[in-house]
């Protein structure tokens, strides 16, 4: 520490030697838009090679002292390109600046704020703009960015209203499949919590929502996503899985603006599965209208001749139960400012109901972003976001599994008897249970940052920022009791009825100094070094009591409960990092940066706690070097090498003993706690090796951005699921190596472009390809998840070495395999027959041959987005694509043991099973397919469905590809001139569809959505999950 | 604000080990009084015997599911993880309190996690057969070995005996904890007690095979319990009794708990012509006032609707499945019966006959049924048939009754062969024959390369003959 420290201090009075002092003149002058004439406020003007600079005004004017007349002003504004222009003996110096078909020029807001042109950038940046941003109007800022980013898979768990999301940059890097594998969010400068929390009993299958989606869309000016190590180097070990920065609306300089937006919409489930309509309610074909059975009973026609109250035709109960939803959100923000301070503040306000009914998610939102230039030499700035959310969630995976036991020969929407209780002829009634098992939750949250700015020199600035992220998360879950009533009969899962109250108390504090010396060495280089010290403390602690067995049955009161218990857990964290960057620029062609961190973790044993590691990227912007053709515009080449350490989960280098939850009160036990932890733990790290081209052609109407990266992670730190024979189900080791490789593409177009109507086109192509390289030594395989399917049909996913993450192993048919034929362990040979049994039925391999089925991560992901402008009118449509990746779907496996999917339609059918014998040779066996005596006179016991079909797991694992219309919207502004008399500055309208069109070969619900709750690395599973949503919207923008 | 500035400074400049020293995780307990591991283990072992029971018991069909064609009524390869996790989690509760209670010197207590050990074994072996324990729970693997179930069985003997000695010295550094010993109150005599009847048990299951020693299981009896209320038996639950919850979960509605048509109708005399007061005991009347079972795998039977209250179920008026009923892990009753088989194929008829007898008269006392119906029924020639005729059917017949929801149940019917009146193989049954063993769960399969295939259900355990 110590040394560090004196180290640093010898550094900054090393290049304090180094400084150029000079006295100047001053320049003044104007800046406009070459395109419109109209003045440009908030351009940043600056003298070249030093960190001298201001930003024009309200009315595009701005004055800077200058060194002297050898001195160069770059003038640069977001969306135009970067104007260069030498002083000279000129005084005064007008600017016009061209707008820019994106690209190079630009500046990024980096790690740590930093900001940055993007043409010194070593490393990919790709920036999502707010206009592209709140084009979805998806209340998720996450789900606003699908498709749009190059690396970056997207993935909404589900259509819940609130529903959480998850992001993975460029692939999954930890083999521990309980660690999230979530970027680090930095909002303003401010860490900011994307957990997606699970505490309480049934949050877990609630769709939940990642506390990123507590951020309304429409505070954000511009999201940058950090990739790869390089980028990111700066943030240490949080920055491991890559990290989003963004940065909220500022205020600009001039008359204050409102501007007020109004989102109206509806939503519906965009794909069902296909259900059969012919065989109704019993078993054995025998028509029972109280039988548990949804539907291996007989036909309509023949249920209606015993029971004439049979309805003529069966309902669709999957399309009965989900209704259209709704969403409306309001946004009213305020921006202003003046010399020495300005300010954006914005009020929202959302209200989202869901298509599955009784669930619903509200927002309400508050930001004051002001800024204050105190003097010449200090500024001040503050970011402050009041947040309340929350809403009722309901447990899809039940709804949709009772779904499936429910039958379609009854109404499932009329649920309800007069008194109150449950309706049913014997199944439970998920549209009841929706209606009464609640978990309602509400969040409280702050976030806010105080930035510091002293710039004593011209060379020197120092800036110090402290952030708070504080919330608290208040759950209650209650279900009412039975009322004793006659004939009453209980939802399953509301027992006797509970409440339950949750509350979780969360905060980090998280700490930022940066040193920032500018300095030019001679006349061809100059050089930016920053020192910084980071902190981060965050702690959580929650709390809950269970109340069971309720007296009052629907006074949800803890006092009112029979039997109280508890649930508690606290966790502490700690991380402190100083780092160093240095960047060189020769020419303005060839910039090197270097950077290195050391981190001070407490998770980690004291001997392995501190750890340093390096960082270097070049950006070679060959196009200014060397005259290439005029076509060529700016293009450059990106080499960057990084190493990242990553500590260890909190308390896992602890065992002990946890309160032991099966006791009474009056009693106290203790049980050894779930996790083995290991003291021995030490740092994992991750090498990354990444190299780019960017190249711009046609003044600059088409370019394109490749990356290739490499990483490979070592000694990985990992939880890992443990046979409980072990004595725990956890166990903490330091093992497993894991690499990624990838390309990802970005390719830029403005195919037309006149005074009337622009085409502007963009493509984001990425692919990842993922490798266990190593697993632990005495372990054959870390099996990480698994779900549930009927008699030998269960899934897992398990890492195995030399396979990628995300397989899926599962039971399988046998096939033929001839004398001396080898089969292989792992995978299936589909161009083998399957083996046919003596009974004439495809024949099962054992159950302890698992192979891999599937893998749920992606081959390639794609999106496409067009744009189309002709005057005040414009069209975006996104198209967006995830392919070669497969998911188990469960909904289908209950689907064939209960008769409902569509193919079940064959059951009365007779067939010869296409395969072989044992021996080789053509099977010709004729069997039946239904259930009891089939017309050959066999017992078919309870039916080939039942018998064999469902107990194959290669039936239910499928390929989850799809390609969507993930957005189409069209927006007119309203021309100008109607407003000029009144208050009205501006006006807009617009439509936005989301999901409009999806192609996909995947039965269930939408393939996107999940059974794990966001930020879970287990993505494999798509069965009961809350179906995704094709959403229609209407937005009204008005400025004033 | 300020006060997060200066955190922030106090951080950077103070003696930065200690502000990252947060190695102990604030939601465990490092060093736990073994009164605190007691009352956990004895609890657990007491909810693993209900776990193991609700499995077992539709296989002696006890119970039946209300459905038709359930998974473990009809001898389906069923995933019971939740029940292996359960009684190895609870076994590493136990390893645990024993080495503690070797680094103290609690002789007691290391007597009493003996006996506990060896009970879980048990149920695990009779359930599984091969299992892992000679390198479970401890941390040196994470994939241990499956030890050779007469391994375990051996080792169940040797735990026993260890239990034997440890109780009876007198010197122990910690008492046992009259309040966390949830089994026998903190009664050093009662565990040996157990501990002879779980001896007996396990000697008696050799029936089958040669090593089988008839004098070695009355030798056991013999210092084993001599009253109902020496019974191993735990009552202190966070709600009610599992089984109550079963019948409470029926009662509105969810359904479970059914009786099994095999139980109800041996409990009519249907097949010994004298109907068993223990009946009325065990369970309620039907809404048309009589009794009826539900046929394994076929499900509900009678009127269409399975909510009708036709059928029998388990009872929270019984004395053995009321909301506050003690889960009973072994009884006098059934000691009594081991003592009577043991006998009987020692060939000592007139100590077999007493045994079986008092078996059945101290299973009334327990159930409380009035001694006038209880002495009716003993009295009776199908049940008092002389020592002279006393036959194994007749003790295995009585004990089935006696074991109600007991795991025990299941070894003897696996001894017995199930040849009890009319029982025979659930319609659709998967397996031709009986079932004999269960899968190894996918929890362990998946987990631990080490786990054994076991695919055939009617594969016989090594004392199965």
């Amino acid at each position: 520490m110590r040394l560090s420290f004196t180290s640093f201090v010898v550094l900054l009075m090393l290049w304090c030697a180094a400084g150029a002092h000079a006295q100047g003149t001053t320049v003044s002058g104007k800046v406009s838009g070459e395109e419109s004439g109209a003045a440009l406020p908030g351009v940043s003007v600056t003298v070249k090679g030093t960190t001298t600079g201001t930003t024009t005004d309200a009315e595009g004017n701005y004055e800077i002292t200058v060194p002297g007349q050898d001195a160069v002003l770059q003038f640069r504004y977001l969306g135009y390109t970067t104007r260069e222009v030498e002083v000279g003996n000129q005084n005064v110096i007008n600017v016009t600046l061209v707008t820019d078909t994106k690209q190079l020029g630009e500046v990024v807001v980096t790690a740590l704020g930093i900001t940055r042109e993007k043409k010194a950038l070593g490393f990919a940046a790709q920036e999502v703009q707010s206009e592209e941003l709140v084009e979805n109007r998806q209340p998720n800022v996450l789900n606003a960015m699908q498709g749009k980013v190059a690396g970056v898979t997207i993935s909404s768990t589900g259509g819940a209203p609130g529903q959480g999301s998850s992001i993975q940059i460029r692939g999954i890097n930890s083999i521990d499949p309980s660690r999230p594998n979530q970027p680090l969010f930095v909002i303003d400068g401010i860490i900011m919590d994307n957990s997606t929390s699970t505490f309480g009993e049934g949050s877990e299958l609630r769709g939940m929502s990642n506390r990123l989606a507590d951020l309304n869309p429409n505070d954000i000016e511009s999201i940058n996503i950090l990739r790869g190590g390089a980028a990111t180097a700066l943030y240490g070990l949080q920055g491991a899985n890559g990290v989003v920065v963004i940065t909220t609306k500022a205020g600009r300089k001039g008359e204050m603006r409102v501007n007020f937006t109004s989102t109206v919409g509806f939503e519906e489930v965009n794909k069902f599965p296909d259900i059969q309509d012919t065989y109704t309610q019993g078993y054995l074909g025998e028509y029972d209208s109280t039988s548990f059975w949804p539907s291996w009973g007989p036909t309509v026609e023949e249920a209606r001749q015993i029971d004439p109250t049979h309805p003529s035709k069966l309902y669709n109960h999957f399309k009965d139960a989900y209704e259209s939803g709704s969403q409306f959100r309001n946004t009213l923000s305020f921006s202003g400012g003046s010399e020495a301070m300005s300010f954006f503040t914005s009020l929202s306000h959302l209200r989202h109901e869901g298509v599955l009914p009784f669930t619903n998610y509200q927002n309400i939102s508050a930001r004051l972003n002001a800024d204050a230039q105190v003097s010449q030499k200090v500024r001040i700035g503050g970011n402050f976001n009041y947040i309340n959310s929350g809403g009722d969630r309901y447990n899809a995976d039940r709804f949709n599994e009772s779904l499936s036991y429910w039958s379609p020969r009854w109404d499932v929407t009329d649920f309800r008897k007069p008194d109150g209780t449950m309706k049913t002829y014997g199944n439970n009634n998920p549209i009841y249970g929706a209606a009464t098992n609640k978990l309602q939750d509400e969040v409280n949250r702050f976030i806010g940052g105080l930035t510091f700015g002293y710039k004593p020199l011209d060379w020197i600035d120092l800036s110090y920022r402290i952030g708070l992220d504080t919330y608290s998360d208040d759950r209650t879950r209650t279900a009412p009791g039975p009322r004793g009533l006659p004939d009453e009969r209980v939802y399953e899962d509301n027992e006797l009825g509970f409440v339950h109250e949750y509350s979780t108390r969360f905060r980090a504090i998280n700490s930022t100094f940066i040193a920032t010396l500018n300095s030019d060495f001679g006349e061809n280089f100059s050089g930016t070094l920053r020192l910084g010290h980071d902190l981060l403390d965050r702690q959580s602690k929650s709390y809950g009591v269970i109340g069971q067995e309720l007296a009052v049955y629907d006074y949800f009161r803890l006092s009112n409960a029979r039997f109280l218990s508890t649930d508690e857990q606290e966790t502490e964290y700690r991380l402190m990092g100083i780092f160093a960057e240095a960047s060189v620029d020769y020419k303005d062609f060839l910039y090197l940066t270097l950077t290195g961190r050391n981190d001070i973790t407490s998770t980690l044993a004291s001997n392995n706690r501190s750890f340093f590691y390096p960082s270097v990227s070049v950006s070679y912007l060959f196009s200014e070097q060397f005259d290439l053709p005029d076509i060529i515009n700016q293009s450059k080449l990106r080499l960057s090498y990084a190493q990242i350490g990553k500590d260890a989960q909190p308390y896992s280098i602890s065992s002990g003993y946890a309160p032991y939850a099966g006791l009474p009160t009056g009693y106290t036990g203790v049980t050894r706690d779930a996790l083995l932890g290991n003291r021995a733990l030490k740092p994992e790290f991750t090498n990354t090796f990444e190299a780019g081209l960017e190249m711009a052609f046609f003044n600059n109407r088409l370019g394109f951005d490749f990356t290739y990266y490499y990483s490979l992670s070592k000694d990985q730190i990992l939880n890992i699921n443990v046979a409980n024979t072990t004595g725990y189900i956890l166990a903490a080791i330091n093992a497993g190596e894991m690499r990624n490789k990838g390309v990802e593409l970005v390719l830029n177009g403005a195919p037309i472009k006149s005074n009337n109507f622009t085409w502007d086109a963009k493509l984001v192509f990425s692919a990842n390809r993922n490798k266990i390289l190593k697993i632990p030594e005495e372990l054959d395989e870390i099996v990480y998840a698994s779900q549930f399917g009927y008699v030998g049909s269960t899934v897992s996913m398990r890492l195995v070495e030399g396979e990628p993450y995300g397989n899926i192993y599962g039971s399988h048919f046998q096939r033929y395999y001839g004398p001396g034929e080898e089969e292989d362990p792992l995978f299936i040979d589909e161009s083998r027959p399957i083996v046919i049994g003596e009974d004439g039925f495809p024949v099962r391999a054992p159950l302890t041959s698992q192979k891999i089925l599937g893998n749920s991560q992606p081959d390639w992901i794609g999106g496409f987005t067009n744009t189309f402008t002709y005057k005040n009118l414009s069209l975006t449509a996104l198209l967006d694509a995830r392919i070669g990746l497969e998911k188990y779907n469960q909904m289908d496996n209950f689907f064939a043991a209960f008769g409902i999917a569509e193919y079940t339609e064959n059951r009365n059918d007779t067939k010869v099973f296409e395969g072989v014998l044992e021996d080789g040779t053509p099977n010709t066996k004729e069997v039946w397919l239904g259930q009891g005596i089939g017309p050959d006179g066999v017992d078919y016991g309870n039916g080939y469905y039942r018998n064999y079909y469902r107990g194959v797991s290669e039936n239910f694992v499928e390929d989850a590809s799809w390609v969507r219309l993930r957005s189409l919207s069209l927006n007119y502004s309203l021309p100008e001139k109607w407003f000029e008399s009144i208050f009205i500055r501006n006006a807009s309208l617009g439509f936005t569809g989301n999901n409009l069109w999806l192609h996909t070969d995947y039965k269930g619900f939408d393939p996107e959505t999940s059974f794990s709750p966001s930020g879970s690395n287990v993505d494999g599973f798509s069965g009961f999950t809350y179906p995704a949503v094709r959403s229609y919207l209407f937005t009204l923008n008005v400025g004033f | 604000m300020l006060a997060l500035v200066f955190v922030g400074t106090v951080a950077g400049l103070q003696g930065c080990e200690d502000y990252f020293d947060l190695e102990d995780n604030p939601n465990l307990v490092n060093d736990p009084p073994l009164s605190t591991m007691l009352s956990t283990a004895t609890q657990k072992t007491a909810l693993n015997n209900y776990r193991v029971a609700s499995i077992t018991s539709y296989f002696v069909q006890y119970l039946a599911s209300s459905t038709q064609g359930s998974s473990t009524d009809s001898y389906e390869v069923t995933d019971y993880s939740g029940t292996w996790n359960a009684l190895y989690l609870a076994m590493a509760d136990i390893y645990d309190m024993r080495q503690k209670a070797l680094e103290e010197g609690a002789s007691h207590y290391v007597g009493v996690a003996d006996v506990l050990m060896a009970y879980h074994l048990s149920l695990v072996t009779d359930l599984w057969g091969d299992a892992p324990y000679s390198n479970a729970f401890i941390s040196t693997t994470l994939t241990p070995t499956f030890d050779p179930a007469g391994d375990l069985y051996q080792e169940t003997l040797r735990l026993l005996d260890e239990a034997i000695v440890e109780l009876g010295k007198a010197e122990s550094s910690v008492l046992l904890d009259a309040n966390n010993d949830l089994i026998h109150g903190g009664s050093t005599e009662n565990w040996i007690k157990t501990a002879y009847a779980l001896k007996a048990r396990q000697l008696n299951k050799l029936s089958g095979t040669s090593s089988y020693d008839p004098q070695a299981v009355l030798a056991a009896v013999e210092n084993s319990y001599t009253s109902n209320a020496d019974n191993a038996e735990m009552g202190v639950f966070e709600e009610r009794n599992p089984w109550a919850e079963v019948a409470l979960e029926n009662e509105n509605l969810i359904l479970g708990g059914w009786l099994s048509e095999q139980l109800i109708e041996q409990l009519k005399g249907t097949t010994t012509g004298v109907e068993d007061p223990r009946l009325p005991k065990i369970t309620d009347p039907t809404i048309n006032g009589d009794y009826v079972g539900t046929p394994n795998s076929v499900g509900n039977v009678g009127s269409a609707s399975n909510t009708i209250r036709d059928e029998t179920y388990i009872s929270r008026n019984s004395p053995l499945t009321s909301d506050t009923s003690p889960i009973i892990l072994v009884s006098y009753p059934e000691v009594k019966m081991i003592e009577a088989e043991a006998a009987l194929r020692a060939g000592q008829t007139e100590r077999a006959y007493e045994a079986y007898l008092q078996g059945i008269q101290a299973s009334m006392d327990m159930l409380e049924v009035a001694s006038a119906d209880a002495n009716a029924y003993i009295s009776d020639p199908a049940v008092s048939v002389g020592a002279s005729n006393l036959t194994l059917a007749d003790i295995f017949r009585e004990k089935y009754v006696i074991t109600y929801l007991n795991p025990e149940a299941w070894n003897d019917a696996r001894r017995f062969d199930y040849q009890y009146e009319d029982f025979t193989v659930p319609v659709n049954a998967v397996l031709p024959t009986f079932i004999r063993r269960v899968a190894y769960p996918s929890d362990e399969t998946a987990k631990n390369p080490n786990t054994p295939d076991v695919t055939d259900l009617a594969d016989p355990l090594w004392w199965d003959a």
